[in-house]
């Protein structure tokens, strides 16, 4: 009976290690949001804070949506007098470390509208992550009123 | 050995009397065609950069978002912002455009006013971008705004002039639908006799555009 409770304790703590563990294992996201496109455009931007709160480096290696064909990151960068797009094959976020995709800057870009997107929906994005793991974020499609670009500082 | 002497300065004296009447002639000829053809002073304090000597945009025929001929006459008779992109463009043409959006909120004139500036969104991608698409994609942004496209041919005569650099990335049979059109990112403003006067450049923020171009219509006027 000691046995038993002793091995159940064991478990508990073991199994309360692990959940944890998984909770800062993962991305925390913050404020994802879309601007609301013209509704002849086909494609979208999403933008969004992702932390890393863990001890590793984590890479998102895809990205999909229901509502999209394809989801890709992109870099928006100033080279040779021109404004070029390049497709991150993955974006790393390092340990403790976060990242912003900003207007100007690194986006998300949602390719091929199936639906109608509008102002105060939602656009549900699964990230896959090379840990193996999958996080569900949600972008809120909004009027924005007062756009900034990003400045292109490389730090 | 005084005769040379006399001789020798004696010889110098025309070359010298027509170096310094050629000299004076051209300095007033130059100062003549300075002032006459080109008034090259700029406006002060900018975060823009204006052209001292405008450059007028000339022989390019493209389509507007009404079917209609998009060629040099529609520059001409109000200032003009040229932005050229793409409509399957996710960040940076509606970013640029809803910054337009906003210096237009702040214009101190009205459609129909003198020195009411037109806006024309020129896409470079014409083969997914048809007048109608062009309509309802500036149109969302303020009624107001125009947009035009045009043959490769006839989209290269201006950008060149103007020198605004496109290209396509991963576009190929049977990608028709998904590639990418990078692009310069500059806003060009155009003077009321179609001249190419000012260049802007990103990251575009409404108040500056909007302060700039007021300095830069105030200082040359709007005919």
């Amino acid at each position: 009976m000691f046995l038993i409770k002793i091995i159940s304790r064991t478990l508990f703590i073991f199994l309360f290690f692990i959940s944890t563990a998984n909770a800062a294992d993962s991305l925390q996201i913050e404020n994802a949001w879309s601007p609301e496109a013209p509704p002849v455009a086909k494609v979208m931007a999403g933008y969004m804070k992702i932390n890393n709160l863990s001890n590793k480096d984590i890479k998102i290696l895809s990205a999909k949506s229901d509502l999209f064909k394809r989801v890709e990151i992109h870099l928006t960068e100033m080279s040779g007098g021109m404004m070029r797009m390049i497709k991150q094959e993955n974006l790393k976020i390092k340990a403790k470390g976060h990242i912003e995709l900003k207007p100007g800057g690194l986006h998300m870009m949602l390719m091929g509208k199936l639906k109608p997107v509008k102002a105060g929906s939602v656009i549900a994005v699964t990230l896959t992550l090379d840990n193996g793991k999958t996080i569900n974020i949600k972008l809120k499609v909004k009027v924005d009123d007062a756009p900034q670009m990003m400045h292109h500082h490389h730090h | 050995m005084a005769s040379d002497k006399k001789k020798s300065v004696k010889n110098y004296i025309l070359p010298v009397i027509i170096g310094v009447i050629s000299l004076a002639v051209g300095l007033w000829l130059s100062q003549q065609i300075l002032m006459n053809t080109n008034d090259t002073r700029i406006p002060k304090n900018l975060d823009a950069t204006v052209l001292p000597n405008a450059r007028p945009l000339i022989g390019f025929s493209l389509i507007d978002e009404n079917k209609q001929t998009f060629s040099p006459t529609q520059l001409k008779g109000q200032w003009s912002f040229l932005f050229f992109g793409f409509t399957n463009c996710p960040d940076v043409c509606p970013t640029t455009l809803k910054v337009m959006q906003s210096v237009w909120k702040t214009l101190p004139t009205k459609m129909g006013d003198t020195g009411h500036p037109k806006l024309y969104f020129i896409s470079v991608d014409p083969d997914r971008d048809k007048p109608e698409t062009l309509k309802h994609y500036v149109q969302y942004f303020n009624p107001e705004f125009k947009a035009a496209t045009g043959d490769l041919n006839e989209l290269d005569k201006l950008t060149n002039q103007i020198g605004i650099l496109y290209g396509y990335d991963e576009k190929e049979d049977g990608n028709d639908q998904e590639y990418i059109v990078n692009h310069s990112a500059q806003l060009i403003l155009v003077d009321p006799k179609g001249r190419m006067r000012a260049v802007i450049s990103p990251p575009h923020v409404a108040k500056t555009i909007a302060a700039n171009f007021q300095t830069i219509r105030l200082f040359y006027g709007d005919k």
